[in-house]
């Protein structure tokens, strides 16, 4: 146990010292998962509308099929994304592999099914009558389109918030499409696998306050989205 | 311009082969208050959001004020914009008053500066001024059904369309809405149509009152109505059995299960059990009294409650109070098997 409370406090420390690596790391984190939460974001809201508002052919598969993925392995999504971007893919073209570029593809491909699957349902509840009303008030499709988005904002951002936690926290896909080169795709999480595999606990330990820190963060904000939903 | 705001001609709307709507032709004048009478289930809000054109009906056509509707096409818009329709229990967006009401004038471009005189307008004409600023979504089912009336009206429409804007809500509530669709088609000069299932209110408010009654027009509005079954007994006698296991002596040639009407103008209310006939008189406790047009609206319990329409004259001649037993006679010509 004396080494985990050694490296506790070394962590500390080193949170402390502000050590460049140690915020370049939580910087890349943070870039590629927000960006990648953006892009699910754009594809994944607009997405649960769709499914939410049109019927169609094997709209209940697709609901079904979103809902397995929702429990997508990050490494499946990794080898899947690697067989594209590398050099023998069909995108292999653009140098794609080991680039933070790649882990954001990876990831936003993880979340998006998170991002659709739960705009969907956050839509769902919203009783009819909310885009009537706005239809009978003069409002256009898009307009009334607003007003559901409105009532439903809360459960969206909510989801927008699980999917952020879900790509900060994960592994396979940054290891696998980022290849934890050091000052370029090094995230919190293949650091600390790296660091573990050293068997160097210092850099893991502090990097693992901060994961935690970040996820608390997340759950903080959640929680009030979801109040806010209830009220 | 035409005074005729609707024409309707075949129009039908079904929903899983069911016809819920079937009109052959009909014509509403503008200007006026008309009532929508049914009972549930009778078409009505189908109707009016039909003729509010936020559904598409499954065949037929409709004019309004000479320009056909192409339910279809993107011109909806612009009729859909003369014409508002305030749902039963409707919807307020969960935000303020004041932002309730402006987003109909938002979407209509009208300017902010113009946007609060409006809005403090609408709000005292129902009353609410001191709830500008208000949570909507915390209002009350009175405050809710006068705020989404004065939102209607920031649509500036010609027409505003209500569905049940009393039911659910308590006497005192009910006279301050009547108030208000009073107000609007008078002062305002919008035409207003409504759908009720209380006849009373409909005498009260519409200037032209319209009979549903399962998807088509009636040429009077169905009262009384009940389920039950019509069976024949081993002398020959033929009993409608209500689910409440009251029996009826009909005249039909039905059996099995039916809806009957019972028509209020039928029924007579006697003191004693004189004329006592079991399978046409029932004892039942007097619970509510009314004027109508110069007769009297009576409900009697007898294990459902069943309205009476009996003149002044007869009333005076009985001698009950609201309470009290009496004997109520149900011969079955008044009973209609539908």
């Amino acid at each position: 146990m004396a080494f985990l409370t050694d490296s506790l406090l070394s962590a500390c420390l080193l949170i402390g010292s502000l050590d460049p690596e140690l915020i370049f790391i939580i910087y890349v984190s943070l870039k590629v998962s927000f960006l990648s939460t953006f892009i699910a974001g754009l594809v994944g809201v607009p997405a649960g509308f769709f499914i939410a508002f049109k019927e169609f052919r094997c709209k209940r598969i697709l609901i079904t099929l979103l809902n397995t993925l929702l429990a997508l392995p990050t490494v499946v999504v990794g080898l899947f994304v690697y067989a594209f971007l590398s050099r023998k893919g069909i995108f292999g073209t653009f140098d794609l592999l080991y680039t933070q570029k790649a882990i954001i593809i990876g990831q936003a491909i993880l979340i998006i099914p998170i991002v659709t699957t739960f705009t969907f349902s956050a839509i769902s509840r919203i009783d009819d009558r909310y885009r009537k009303t706005a239809l009978t008030l003069g409002a256009n499709a898009i307009q009334a389109a607003g007003i559901v988005f409105r009532e439903a904002r809360f459960g969206i951002v909510a989801s927008m918030i699980l999917a952020f936690g879900r790509v900060i926290a994960e592994v396979g896909i940054s290891m696998m499409l980022g290849g934890n080169v050091k000052g370029f795709t090094r995230t919190m999480t293949t650091a600390m696998a790296l660091e573990y595999d050293k068997g160097e606990f210092v850099l893991a330990v502090a990097l693992g306050i901060v994961l935690l820190a970040a996820s608390f963060a997340m759950n903080i904000v959640f929680n009030y989205f979801q109040g806010k939903t209830r009220e | 311009m035409t005074a005729v705001l609707y024409e309707i001609k075949t129009l039908r709307k079904v929903y899983d082969g069911r016809a819920v709507l079937d009109l052959e032709s009909l014509r509403l004048e503008r200007g006026k208050i008309i009532g929508l009478l049914g009972p549930n289930g009778a078409g009505k809000t189908t109707l009016l959001e039909i003729l509010a054109f936020l559904l598409r009906p499954t065949s037929g056509r409709v004019w309004f004020q000479g320009e056909e509707a192409d339910f279809a096409g993107s011109g909806i818009m612009h009729l859909r914009r003369k014409v508002v329709l305030v749902q039963q229990k409707p919807i307020l967006f969960t935000t303020t008053v004041l932002k309730n009401l402006a987003f109909p004038l938002k979407i209509r471009k009208i300017q902010e500066k113009s946007r609060s005189a409006v809005i403090q307008e609408l709000l005292d004409l129902v009353g609410m001024r001191e709830f500008t600023n208000a949570p909507a979504h915390k209002l009350s089912g009175g405050e809710t059904q006068r705020i989404a009336i004065a939102r209607a009206l920031a649509c500036f429409p010609e027409v505003i369309l209500l569905d049940e804007p009393t039911s659910n809500l308590d006497m005192e509530h009910q006279i301050t809405i009547e108030r208000i669709i009073h107000n609007v088609n008078v002062a305002k000069g919008i035409s207003v149509i409504f759908t009720t299932h209380n006849m009373m209110q409909a005498s009260r408010l519409a200037d032209e009152t319209l009979f549903l009654f399962e998807g088509r027009l009636a040429r009077s509005v169905h009262e009384n109505i009940f389920t039950g079954i019509i069976e024949t007994d081993s002398e020959g006698a033929t009993y409608c059995l209500l689910q409440n296991g009251l029996k009826l002596a009909v005249k039909s040639e039905k059996t099995g299960p039916v809806r009957v009407s019972i028509d209020p103008g039928g029924l007579k209310i006697e003191e004693t059990g004189e004329a006592f006939r079991p399978d046409h008189t029932f004892r039942g406790k007097l619970i509510q009294v009314a004027e109508e047009h110069g007769r009297v609206r009576a409900t009697v319990d007898v294990g459902v409650p069943l309205s009476v329409l009996i003149p002044k004259e007869s009333f005076r001649g009985l001698h009950v109070t609201l309470g009290e037993e009496v004997w109520l006679t149900c011969p079955p010509d008044s009973i209609q098997v539908l």
